[in-house]
């Protein structure tokens, strides 16, 4: 009937119109960062709610009880990393491993002048570069958090807030949202949105599992090679991980620097590199094909883009959402193209 | 008035006007038969229900399908594409397209709204999602569903028999007529 069908077309123009306005009022409202982190941490946690929900408890307490159980873990993370991070800034500002370090920088002096005066670094005062950035560095922390501490916190209690009635009431939003949809692309969103929860359920999971194993490993080559603060900087290159190209680089100067700074120990820089870079083939032959598989493969350079876009966004938390938010679009993307020829639209 | 913990921890539901119709007509639906008051209003939450104009296409025979549909108010006709003919019409309490609960396949007919109507639509990703968070309750529902399916193969096995019987009977009026 074409009555029904210039109907249905104009149904679906104003619910995507609704949805592009929702997103934009999201973004502009600056909670865009919290429902994405706390849609993405629900995805995660939905497992372990629906299998406390199967033991007989309610999905209201199941999902309570899981947010009970992670606030404990943030409240043991609070009283037994924090504190040590804080000593180690402040023996930081204060300089106290400065004496293996400045043996470490006046070697790396002379060999900059040795062997690459040509390039015209034989001029070059590391000491005091290395000074200039180590003030602006540790300066710059309490400002940022300073600065940031409002919004943080803002991040910290609405996040598991938004993630709570995600998980709790996830099923309800999903129909509600399918409701929306008109009648001649109900099915087919059903059979769009089944299908990308798949996928993106497999991805996100296999993308957590990746930076587990990866922070793990790194931490345990850490350890072997006498890094300090091994436990830390392995979380952080674990985590680092998560962003392609940039993230590895980073976790392993990260670890480059601890070396090179507390132990004044070039050489045992030059392995810590090396060990990452041992890491990184291991991750990308055996750990990645394990755990994410071959469900999104995305492009190099959608990749780059993406990191660069999320960034300039959202700062770090967004190059970190960057890969699985394009991940995601591309699931939207090939599945609709796929499920769409496979009905048959006027 | 629900309290804001109450809505919180959904420790009690708010009677809607209409629950019992929906239940009532979930209980007598084969694949819900049997299923106690507790299950039922579990079933209900997953349901979606649809309003239908007359003459709207619920689905068309050849796009894959993605559950069963049950009529609570209208009648909708079950149309054979290929055949250009009307197979069955559907009115309050039937329900059709339950196949598409268990297969990968396509829908076999198209379904669409003689009058104005309103169903209710049960899908597999639901069914699904039931198994995940109520096994116990989704293994009766798929049991049901199984053996819904097995009457029905019986029932078409008995037509293909008494079909064949009776084709063979032409067959040899037939030969009997001819010298």
């Amino acid at each position: 009937m074409p009555g029904n069908s210039t109907r249905n077309r104009i149904q679906i123009f104003a619910f995507f119109i609704g949805v592009f306005l929702l997103c934009v009022l999201l973004y502009v409202g600056g909670v865009a960062a919290i429902v994405v982190t706390a849609a993405i941490l629900a995805y995660i946690l939905n497992p372990v709610v629906t299998a406390i929900e199967v033991r007989g408890l309610s999905r209201g307490a199941s999902t309570a009880l899981v947010l009970l159980l992670i606030t404990l873990g943030a409240i043991l993370f609070w009283y037994t990393v924090i504190p040590i991070a804080i000593e180690q800034w402040r023996s930081m500002q204060s300089g106290s491993a400065t004496t293996a370090t400045s043996i470490a920088i006046a070697r790396l002096e002379s060999t900059l002048r040795e062997n690459f005066g040509f390039l015209g670094l034989g001029n070059v005062n590391v000491t005091e570069e290395f000074q200039k950035l180590k003030g602006g560095f540790v300066e710059r922390i309490p400002n940022f958090l300073m600065e940031e501490s409002i919004s943080l916190l803002l991040g910290l209690v609405m996040t598991p807030f938004v993630m709570f009635f995600i998980l709790k009431d996830g099923l309800s939003f999903k129909k509600y949202f399918i409701s929306l949809v008109p009648n001649r692309y109900f099915e087919f969103t059903m059979d769009l949105m089944y299908k990308m929860g798949v996928q993106l359920g497999n991805y996100l999971r296999g993308q957590i599992l990746d930076a587990l194993v990866f922070g793990a490993l790194a931490t345990l080559a850490l350890w072997i090679l006498g890094v300090p603060y091994f436990v830390f900087i392995g979380i952080f290159a674990g985590l680092a991980n998560l962003i392609p190209f940039v993230g590895p680089i980073v976790g392993a100067f990260a670890g480059l620097i601890a070396v090179v700074l507390e132990k004044g120990d070039i050489v045992r820089g030059a392995y810590v590199l090396f060990a990452f870079g041992i890491l990184k083939i291991v991750d990308d032959l055996i750990v990645q094909p394990w755990a994410v598989g071959k469900s999104v493969q995305l492009h190099p350079m959608v990749v780059a883009i993406a990191i660069v876009v999320g960034g300039h966004l959202f700062g770090v938390l967004g190059m970190l959402l960057a890969v699985p938010i394009a991940g995601f679009l591309k699931v939207v993307l090939e599945e609709s193209i796929e499920t769409y020829r496979r009905y048959r639209f006027d | 008035m629900t309290t804001p913990w109450v809505r919180l921890f959904g420790v009690k539901k708010e009677k809607d006007s209409d629950e019992l119709p929906i239940l009532e007509l979930l209980s007598h639906i084969p694949i819900f038969e049997g299923l106690n008051r507790r299950e039922l209003i579990a079933i209900e939450r997953i349901l979606h229900r649809r309003e239908y104009l007359q003459g709207e296409t619920i689905f068309r025979q050849g796009e894959p399908g993605m559950g069963m549909y049950i009529v609570q108010e209208g009648r909708v006709a079950i149309v054979s594409e290929r055949e250009e003919q009307q197979l069955f019409e559907m009115d309050k309490g039937h329900f059709f397209g339950e196949v598409a609960l268990l297969d990968e396949g396509s829908r076999s007919a198209t379904a669409i709204a003689r009058t104005n109507c309103s169903v209710f639509g049960f899908f597999k990703p639901d069914l699904f999602e039931l198994i995940d968070r109520d096994p116990r309750l989704g293994l009766k529902v798929v049991l049901r569903l199984a053996r819904h399916i097995g009457i029905r193969l019986r029932q078409a096995d008995e037509w293909v028999l008494a079909l064949t019987t009776e084709l063979e009977k032409l067959k040899r009026a037939e030969s009997t007529e001819k010298p």
